[in-house]
């Protein structure tokens, strides 16, 4: 207890150093004042005004500072505020009335400050600068009015100048202006924050109105970061955001499968199309060995212990990518893979707004990258074939291969069209103490292949309380429940995988009997008994169902001005409930129906909660701008499973596992827990030079006794460049900062219990009775402790063209020491493994996004989004000899020092020994013959052996990228989203049984080409089938396996149109549109999805040690969809 | 101000815990530091230490674990498998009986980790039994099976891979955790050592619990070494230590799991069916004829399996009984199928299979069948032998080898000869213990090993079809080719991978 008096005062004092502070800045106002005295002249009250700025809201501001009122007033319009701090003055404010216009409230609270302020069209006040009239004498004079081009409002604030001159001036109140100009022959140039700059010829005009375009994003979004929120402008570290718009029209049921190919750095693969699955989101190409590689997902301030697949996009109002230390380091011990931050809508006071999203689409497999295997008679003709060929006599079945045509298409037959539909209602409305908003949504979506799919029903209410004016409270509820019905499509044939075991099925049996019904199995006299996959998929029975209540209660009090406390208390609730029965009828590959019916119940539910307390203080002391958090938190996780192993049924008629003759149970209770504090200062100078530091220490019981609390420091610093003095203003280069951050942070991703040996159960028989036994099951460490990642970041933010052209670059660097590792130690010691900080990884690589407003016009405007990441990273050191590591199936994939990790591992596929000569000359393996597989001797020892393998191939891509393109035309709206990958190799896994030459399987049509005799020894691919010399080509890894992953996918096509609404009428938004999402593929590769990695649920286990393995994966469906978008 | 200072101060102090709100311990294991202190501890950490016995003798699957029958009976003349065609993803398993066993095959990785992992146990509990608190009789029981177990296991290692890293101490660290191979003869000292002072340690079969290691089970195992070392007097000596057990009068009721412990029993590993623990063996099943569906032999049904096949009698075993009929070893040991099969081209016509350790039980998949490690009659042979080897009292020794022939229906044998003897004694080896994993141990360390092996496997190339290869399969070229390099597994290639100290034999 001790430590923690100590904090506390350490806090109490630092509350008390700053309270001081706050008072010492009343001093300097009236000079202030003085400075900023502006006349007020061109301010003239008009009438047409909008009829948003006419509503009618109450304030209660006494001595408010400027931007806190403007907050205020804002926060009560229902309007989000967009400015530049700097150019905010110290003023303080009181205003008390119960009913004012927001236009009057503005112009009271602008009085007296240089400011304007607008109404752009995306419900943003922004207020500007205006500039003071020119004091020239001058000749002529120019009026006219200014006006928003697409609300038609009159734009105040605008500043409009001669260009190449100083004389200018601003738009008043009502748009309109009055400049002095040297000449009616000069250019006028128009501009404003958000707006499309223009430059008008006079043209001897005395009048000239002009319509402005608003531009769609602008340069200083506040984005939410750790513990936080901060303008973009002030960012040093490297943070990326993303706001919903544009999200809800794609045809899919995961936020991640919506951010595909947006995020810069950001690396989302779809590993797997079954419905509700397979996403795996890694930043800055994060992996580990044996740890976990998932970015932390914090919600609401929540960080979540699963991951979001559940969660339901719609009520997603912002997302937050921290990629680098100096971004991460808040979140300490968990922030080693990057940190999602997601905001969900918030309520807004005084506006109501209801809108309804719905959807429906189709999808469908597309015909590229289905397995192109034999047809009925091809794959008579090969087994007649091979009996020839060894000298069998050919079996009656086999004898008249033409006989059999097309035959049964198994990949058809266990897939078809299956629908998507997503509907989503949110209601938001407030008062000024209380305000609500509720998003209900409902997805369902039927999986392609047979038996699978996806529903959830989601709800969230976010509740704002404002009793009183410094006091803020917050209630989020948001309870979802998932289900799914998806078996195992993906897995391997021998564990039952439908999909890998129906494309290995005979073309010759039929799916379906004449008159409709379902033949048990599917055979012929050369293939093993196995079941009809069709009937298995349909009868299976898989339910699965996921229940999670995420809630959040968060109370914010202002104590002082710029001095606030926020208290939270989080719970994320789950369940689990995962049913399976294989009924009689059903089978998997080797093994037929009928079976002894067996099932499996899996229940588990946890808890989870956080509890956060900060104090942050913000101030800003003339060209000084302070920003500090102090805080701390708890968090603790517990979860309970049960699992019941049910088998020898009695039949098929009761499925729970109660009916079963014999179960099994075991159960297992899982926690941990976190004690954290944390604390971060941010620092500007002149709004130009900014400084961040930030450090938090972290307690877990997930490691050693002796090494349990860390430390997570960061720095950075960002150069405004844009903001020198020296920096001539230019519209070439609007905005320039140069950023630089280092910061450490671990990764805790790790069992529970790893660093403590345990003594599990070894039980044995004695006579009729079972002796209980124990034993020491693993080697502990109680020295365990985080894994560690240093990070370097630089990073260059630019804008060209007055914001047009927006370009992002970072670059990083990343070591990663004391590798959670799970040593594999000589099992000679008892022990398979030992899980200890060993090991090192470095990561580096090249990040580039650019933004481009391409043509912004009334009626048209076109913008890019660009990104391209070039990850790479190499193993240093591993275990305590660096001894290699194999991991994948059967050793597909090495980790070794000096190479990147998890890279393929095999022998060298140098054709076949085409005839006699070749084979004598040529080292071979021991069951080597003419005609079967040849492999290069890669160590020169004359034979080829396992000793042979080497590496075959890089799972990594070169770079990835994405690119969406954004086209408004009048009211028609297109949006074209790729992305892809280069250089990634993929294991097509499913091969293995594809091109067996025993003749037990259907095989790809390729094999036709195999060799046959010296005469015609094929094309080099596949070897012969004679008899018991088939396996090496088959078992051993080899570089025939690997494919090039290198792809450009058209992940969305949307084309929309807006119905022009009346200002009067109840729809305010009637938007419909039409979307294709996985629209086409561009790739070499000849599965159906070169993102594929059906070994990717073995997280921790290696997961990050074996990609790109194809094991006959679920494919990824092309969706054509239609919606509709409408608010009230 | 003050108040809301302190309020914030309150608020502070009140989430944050203390130091004890991060140690959470596992729920549903226990951990080191209460556990080895009482009696009861060191019982089931006994207990324990014999579990990977199952594993070894009885690895569930075949595909690419197997059992000890694989390694010692399988890869001799005694049986073979019956080649599935449709199935090559056995093929590891199937390189043990065809002598294509390279470093990374399952079947030879099991037996080495599983016999490590009974040293480990061993280790643990030897380290910690001295400083525990109880009664010292029961603490001698439990050291003397500890070193029963390590001692067994060592010499299971020794004799199938050379000389092996000799851990005698619980690996507390990761450096620990590599060792160079010690030498063979040190490994044989090792368990002689420990085998002597289990034998001292140990209560005789009467006062131990059935299935524990036995003053008789230590003496029979120090009998065994003495014979692999060829130190005749000293097996001698170690078996006539072995009192107290006799022959049953039916060789077949021997196995029955009816009898479990019988008098001929000097050591066995236990299984047990109907826990919902997995301690029920599975080795009868695969020595089942390949059949959609064994219950036509075993009557357990429903059943479905399609794993039989395997250690599958071959002619040359059935050859090498003397009569058939007369010797009722014979009926007991075989059955015979007759049948359509599964398997590709291939049907099943009086088609042997191992029948000793066929027996009723209740459920599909789960027998009680314990695998048989010594009994009496393996010790009236093995005293034979080492009496025989000694030279000159051939009576004595012929005496030991006719009482076990006694109880067979066959005649009395009568020597002419020492090494006629010898040969009689390996002959009723073969048949007496046939399926007990004893015959490739036999021809090794009598030096025919590499002989008989080369003979059996040209005549299995030459008549594929007689070793139940279906028309138009045989064994590889490469199959076959013995050498002495051979006579010992190869140290897997994950070990090798691991340990850059470990050398691996020579030829793999």
């Amino acid at each position: 207890m001790k430590g923690i008096m100590i904090r506390t005062i350490g806090i109490l004092m630092l509350v008390i150093l700053v309270t001081p502070l706050m008072y010492a800045q009343d001093a300097q106002e009236d000079n202030r004042r003085r400075a900023l005295a502006l006349s007020n002249e061109d301010v003239v009250q008009s009438e047409v005004v909008s009829d948003q700025l006419k509503q009618l809201i109450e304030l209660d501001l006494r001595s408010a500072p400027l931007e806190k009122a403007l907050q205020r007033v804002a926060q009560k319009a229902g309007l989000k505020l967009m400015y530049n701090k700097q150019s905010l003055p110290g003023k303080y404010v009181t205003i008390q009335k119960k009913a004012v216009t927001l236009y009057d409230a503005l112009w009271e609270i602008l009085d007296d400050t240089g400011l304007r302020f607008a109404l752009s069209q995306n419900q943003q006040l922004v207020l500007m600068k205006m500039k003071k009239p020119s004091k020239e004498v001058t000749m002529e004079t120019v009026t006219g009015q200014v006006t928003d081009a697409q609300t038609g409002d009159p734009m105040p604030g605008v500043n409009i100048s001669v260009l190449g001159t100083t004389t200018g001036t601003s738009s008043g109140s009502d748009g309109s202006y009055s400049l002095n100009v040297p000449s009616l022959s000069d250019t006028l140039m128009f501009s404003f924050i958000g707006y499309q700059t223009e430059q008008v010829p006079i043209n001897g005009r005395t009048t000239i109105d002009l319509a402005m375009a608003p531009q769609a994003i602008q340069g200083s979004d506040i984005v939410v970061v750790g513990y936080g929120t901060q303008s973009t402008r002030d960012i040093s570290g490297s943070v990326q955001n993303i706001t919903s718009e544009g999200l809800e029209d794609l045809p899919v049921a995961q936020l991640g499968q919506k951010l595909q190919g947006k995020l810069s750095g950001v690396n989302i693969n779809q590993n797997t199309g079954a419905p509700g699955e397979g996403i795996k989101v890694r930043v800055r190409g994060a992996a580990s060995i044996t740890a976990g590689s998932d970015p932390l997902y914090v919600v609401d301030g929540m960080p979540i212990t699963g991951d979001i697949s559940n969660f339901n996009p719609n009520e997603i109002e912002s997302i937050s990518v921290l990629k680098d230390a100096s971004a991460t380091s808040l979140y300490g011990s968990r922030a080693a893979n990057g940190v999602v931050l997601i905001e969900t809508k918030k309520a807004v006071a005084g506006q109501t707004q209801v809108n309804f999203n719905a959807s429906y689409g189709v999808q469908q497999i597309p015909q590229r990258g289905r397995p192109n295997v034999m047809e009925a008679d091809e794959y008579a003709q090969f087994q007649k074939e091979i009996d020839e060929f060894n000298g069998r006599p050919v079996d009656e079945a086999f004898q008249d291969p033409s006989q059999y045509g097309n035959g049964t298409d198994w990949y058809d037959a266990v897939t078809e069209a299956a629908p998507i539909q997503d509907y989503s209602l949110s209601l938001s409305t407030g008062t000024e103490t209380f305000s609500t908003t509720a998003v209900a949504g409902y997805l369902n979506q039927d999986g392609v292949v047979i038996g699978t799919g996806y529903e959830r029903y989601s709800l969230r209410v976010n509740t704002d309380f404002q009793p009183i004016d410094n006091l803020n409270i917050r209630f989020n509820v948001a309870p979802n429940v998932a289900m799914n019905t998806n078996s195992n499509t993906d897995d391997a044939p021998w564990n039952g995988g439908i999909l890998s075991g129906a494309v290995l099925s005979t073309p010759l049996a039929p799916a379906r009997n004449d008159d409709g019904s379902l033949p048990l199995i599917a055979q012929d006299p050369a293939t093993f008994g196995n079941p009809n996959f069709l009937r298995t998929a349909r009868e299976r029975v898989n339910d699965e169902k996921e229940t999670q209540l995420l809630s959040n209660a968060i109370i914010e009090y202002e104590i002082l001005d710029g001095l606030s406390l926020k208290t939270s208390g989080n719970v994320d609730l789950g369940s689990r409930r995962f049913f399976n029965f294989n009924p009689s009828t059903t089978g998997q590959l080797f093994a037929p129906p009928p079976i002894i019916p067996n099932g499996f119940l899996l229940e588990s539910t946890y808890t989870s909660w956080v509890n956060e307390n900060t104090l942050t203080f913000q101030r800003d002391l003339g060209d000084h701008s302070i920003d500090a958090l102090v805080g701390a938190t708890a968090q603790k996780f517990e979860l309970n499973t049960s699992e019941i192993t049910a088998t020898n049924y009695p039949d098929d008629k009761v499925r729970e596992v109660s009916a079963a003759g014999q179960t099994t149970i075991a159960s297992d209770v899982q926690e941990w827990s976190l004690l954290s504090y944390l604390a971060r200062v941010n620092y500007s100078y002149k709004d130009r030079y900014l400084f961040s530091a930030s450090i938090r220490r972290d307690g877990s019981s997930r490691f050693g006794s002796n090494n349990r609390w860390g430390n997570f420091p960061s720095v950075s610093a960002g150069w405004i460049i844009s903001e020198e003095p020296f920096m001539p203003e230019s519209d070439l280069i609007s905005f320039l900062k140069l950023r630089a951050s280092y910061g450490v942070v671990g990764n805790f991703s790790i069992g529970n219990y790893t660093h403590i040996s345990t003594i599990s159960s070894a039980n044995y028989a004695f006579g009729s009775g079972l002796a209980s036994g124990r034993a020491v099951d693993n080697l502990g460490d109680q020295g365990l402790g985080w894994e560690t990642n240093k990070e370097y970041n630089l990073g260059l933010d630019v804008n060209f063209f007055d914001e047009r052209l927006q370009l992002t670059y970072n670059y990083y660097r990343k070591n990663t020491s004391d590798l959670l590792y799970n040593v594999e130690v000589p099992l000679a010691s008892g022990f398979g493994n030992i899980q200890t900080n060993i090991g090192e990884l470095k990561f580096w690589g090249h990040e580039f996004s650019v933004k481009s407003f391409n043509i912004e016009n009334t009626n048209l405007s076109w913008s890019t989004d660009f990104n391209i990441s070039f990850d790479r990273n190499e193993v240093v050191e591993l275990g305590t000899q660096n001894a290699a590591l194999f991991s994948g199936i059967a050793e597909s994939h090495i980790t070794e020092v000096g190479e990147p990790i998890g890279q393929f591992y095999g022998l060298i596929h140098d054709g076949v020994y085409d005839d006699q000569e070749e084979f004598d000359n040529s080292p071979k393996h021991t069951t080597s013959q003419v005609g079967t597989v040849k492999f290069r001797d890669v160590n020169g020892d004359g034979i080829i052996t396992q000793d042979d393998r080497t590496v075959i191939g890089n799972p990594h891509p070169d770079f990835t990228f994405g690119m969406t393109n954004t086209v408004r035309y009048k009211n028609f709206d297109f949006s074209l989203t790729l992305s892809g990958a280069y250089g990634n190799d993929i294991i097509r896994l499913e091969e293995q049984y594809l091109t067996n030459l025993d003749g037990v399987f259907n095989v790809l049509e390729g094999l036709k080409d195999r060799w046959k005799s010296p005469e015609d020894p094929g094309d080099g691919r596949y070897g012969s089938v004679a008899q018991g010399t088939t396996f090496l080509e088959r078992d051993w890894w080899n570089s025939r396996f690997i494919y090039d992953g290198s792809n450009i996918t058209a992940r969305n096509i949307t084309l929309g149109y807006t119905l022009p609404v009346s200002s009067n009428s109840m729809i305010s938004r009637l938007r419909f549109y039409g979307s294709v999402q996985n629209a086409f593929i561009i790739t070499s590769y000849p599965g159906p999805n070169p993102e594929v990695n059906t070994n990717a649920d073995t997280e921790g286990g290696g997961g990050d040690t074996a990609l790109g393995i194809d094991q006959t994966a679920y494919p990824i469906p092309r969706t054509v969809s239609f919606g509709v978008n409408l608010s009230f | 101000m003050k108040f809301r200072i302190l309020l914030i101060g309150i608020l502070i102090v009140f989430i944050s815990g203390c130091e004890d709100f991060l140690n959470i311990t596992p729920e549903t294991a226990v951990t080191p530091q209460n556990f080895f202190q009482t009696q009861s501890d060191f019982e089931q950490a006994v207990n324990g230490a014999y579990a990977p016995l199952q594993s070894i003798y009885d690895a569930q699957t075949v595909f690419g674990s197997g059992g000890d029958w694989m390694l010692a009976e399988m890869r001799s003349d005694n049986t073979h498998f019956t080649f599935n065609v449709d199935n090559r993803g056995a093929v590891t398993s199937e390189n043990v009986a065809t002598f294509l066993v390279e470093s990374n095959n399952g079947v030879v990785a099991n037996k080495y980790n599983n016999n490590f992992q009974i040293i480990a146990r061993a280790n643990e509990i030897l380290s910690q039994i001295d400083q525990a608190d109880f009664d010292q009789s029961v603490k001698d029981r439990l050291k003397g099976e500890a070193l029963f177990l390590r001692a067994f296991a060592y010499f299971d290692l020794v004799r199938n891979f050379g000389g092996v890293p000799l851990h005698l101490e619980p690996s507390g660290s990761l450096e620990e955790t590599s060792l160079a191979r010690s030498s063979a003869s040190d490994v044989y000292d090792q368990v002689i050592t420990d085998a002597t002072s289990a034998a001292d340690l140990l209560p005789s079969k009467a006062n131990q619990q059935t299935g524990r290691a036995t003053s008789g089970a230590a003496y029979t195992l120090l009998g065994d070494v003495f014979l692999t070392l060829e130190r005749w007097s000293d097996a001698e000596s170690a078996l006539s230590n072995v009192t107290n057990y006799s022959l049953l009068p039916n060789y077949a009721d021997v196995f029955d799991p009816a009898n479990e412990g019988n008098d001929e029993m000097v050591f066995e590993v236990e299984f047990l069916a109907g826990t919902s623990q997995s301690l029920h063996s599975l080795f009868p099943y695969h020595f089942l004829p390949r059949l959609n569906d064994p219950s036509i032999i075993t009557g357990v049904s429903p059943a479905q399996l399609n794993e039989g096949g395997w250690n599958t009698p071959t002619p040359d075993l059935i050859e090498a009984y003397e009569d058939t009929v007369q010797d009722e070893r014979y009926a007991a040991s075989i059955g015979r199928y007759s049948g359509s099969s599964p398997i590709t081209g291939f049907t099943y016509d009086r088609t042997p299979y191992i029948k000793k350790y066929q027996h009723d039980h209740p459920s599909f998949g789960q027998t009680e069948q314990n695998w048989p490690v010594y009994r009496y009659a393996e010790v009236l042979l093995m005293m034979a032998e080492a009496i025989n080897e000694q030279g000159g009292r051939l009576t004595e020794a012929q005496g030991y080898l006719n009482e076990v022939r006694d109880r067979t229906g066959l005649n009395d044998y009568t020597a002419t000869g020492q090494a006629d003897l010898r040969d009689a004694i390996m002959q009723e080896r073969r048949v007496e213990l046939a399926f007990e994993n004893k015959r490739w141990h036999d021809l090794v360390r009598t030096g025919r090993a590499v002989q008989v092996m080369n003979d059996f496997g040209e005549r299995v190339k030459a008549n594929p079809q007689d070793y139940y290869y279906a028309p138009g399969n045989a064994p590889t070229a490469a199959s076959f080719n013995v050498t002495e390099d051979q006579l010992l597994y190869p140290i897997p290639f994950r070990e090798i991978n691991l340990n850059p100290d470990l050398e691996q034999n020579p030829g793999y």
